[in-house]
């Protein structure tokens, strides 16, 4: 099966290609909102559909304290 | 998914607002929405001095890049909080943002004023780190902005911290707390205007802002936050929001309608510290003066001079 990377945290998640972004960060258990996916220093569209082989990092938008 | 504004390919989708934006028309919102938000609360006006208080984090560095390029007077006060593997990366990314855009940055360093930092001090003194942190940072921030002559002091604090922030005064009924909630806090005597022109926009619009425009922030977090009751009610937030968009924007505007309804127990006079002559409520010194006085005798005690972080 094609797979493609999700990073999060010190975690990295492989995820079926084809899938729709968004989809694929609920299945991880992860609010949307909460993440920015970023791939080459640049936001992917929650709408994207995994490609083979790419990484993603989804870039926690949560700051507290 | 095409861009509301230009049709172009959209790289976002903010529900709360019904918008689909593309990169130029995400950073066009975000640069509006803190300039109507400046104008409506009257937070200050172009001839005004403004301090940005800047940790290095998405919020400070984005709201100095954006008063900056809307034409304000803006200068940046980075706090060195001496926290391990925190605050260095954090002021790296401070100083590096202003060396590059030739901005002014003071730092103050905690271990300067108190003789430890936030690390040492959890180690002398009992007390939460987000509540120790808070007292050193609104007194050295405020009398920064006071020793500066600026009319105002700017925080990053976004819809995701204030709509937290309110639910947490909420849920535990702190009256005193919500009268004193709200996007601009006038000047009084020594303590200075306090504004936090990026109260309507959420974390991810700063974030995106940030990622589009090339300011390079640190990702990381306080490690003593960790478990911080703040998060925790961000992400019960955040979990409604993702089931009613708007929630948190409805959540924080409908309470500035109201929020005159509650009162503070009682006027608060202010006096001047008599060490430090910096404001304060209580009789005598100051909390902060306080605080640099345990430290100084536990020091003592524990056989320390100088540093202990």
């Amino acid at each position: 099966m094609d797979m493609a990377k999700l990073k999060h945290r010190d975690k990295t998640y492989e995820v079926e290609a084809g899938k729709q972004l968004e989809r694929a960060i609920r299945e991880l258990g992860i609010i949307p909102e909460t993440v920015l996916p970023v791939r080459d220093g640049k936001i992917v569209p929650l709408t994207h559909r995994l490609e083979e082989e790419e990484e993603i990092e989804l870039v926690d938008v949560i700051s507290g304290g | 998914m095409k861009c509301t504004v230009c049709g172009k390919e959209a790289v976002i989708k903010l529900r709360h607002a019904n918008l689909k934006l593309c990169p130029e028309h995400l950073v066009a919102r975000v640069e509006k929405v803190v300039a109507d938000t400046i104008k409506k609360h009257r937070m200050f006006t172009p001839d005004e001095r403004i301090l940005v208080a800047v940790s290095g984090g998405k919020d400070s560095l984005a709201l100095w890049a954006i008063l900056i390029k809307l034409g304000y007077r803006a200068d940046g006060v980075y706090l060195d909080l001496g926290i391990a593997n925190y605050s260095e990366p954090s002021r790296e990314f401070s100083e590096a943002f202003a060396a590059e855009r030739g901005l002014d940055l003071e730092v103050v360093k905690v271990t300067e004023e108190l003789g430890t930092g936030i690390d040492g001090l959890l180690r002398m003194v009992r007390g939460k780190a987000c509540s120790l942190c808070g007292t050193i940072k609104r007194y050295l921030l405020n009398r920064a902005a006071y020793k500066g002559g600026y009319s105002a002091l700017a925080t990053g604090h976004n819809l995701d911290d204030e709509a937290a922030t309110l639910l947490g005064n909420i849920l535990r009924w702190e009256e005193g707390y919500l009268t004193r909630q709200y996007p601009v806090l006038l000047e009084e005597g020594k303590l200075v205007r306090r504004v936090k022109p990026l109260i309507y926009l959420s974390e991810r619009e700063v974030a995106a802002y940030c990622i589009i425009s090339g300011i390079r922030y640190i990702y990381q977090e306080c490690p003593h936050s960790w478990g911080a009751r703040s998060i925790t009610l961000k992400h019960i937030l955040n979990e409604l929001e993702d089931r009613y968009p708007g929630t948190k924007l409805q959540f924080l505007k409908g309470f500035f309608k109201v929020r005159q309804r509650f009162q503070p127990p009682e006027p608060v006079e202010l006096r001047d510290c008599p060490v430090c002559g910096m404001p304060t409520a209580a009789e005598g010194l100051c909390r902060f003066c306080r605080l640099r006085e345990r430290v100084h005798t536990i020091s003592i005690a524990n056989g320390h001079h100088g540093s202990t972080s």
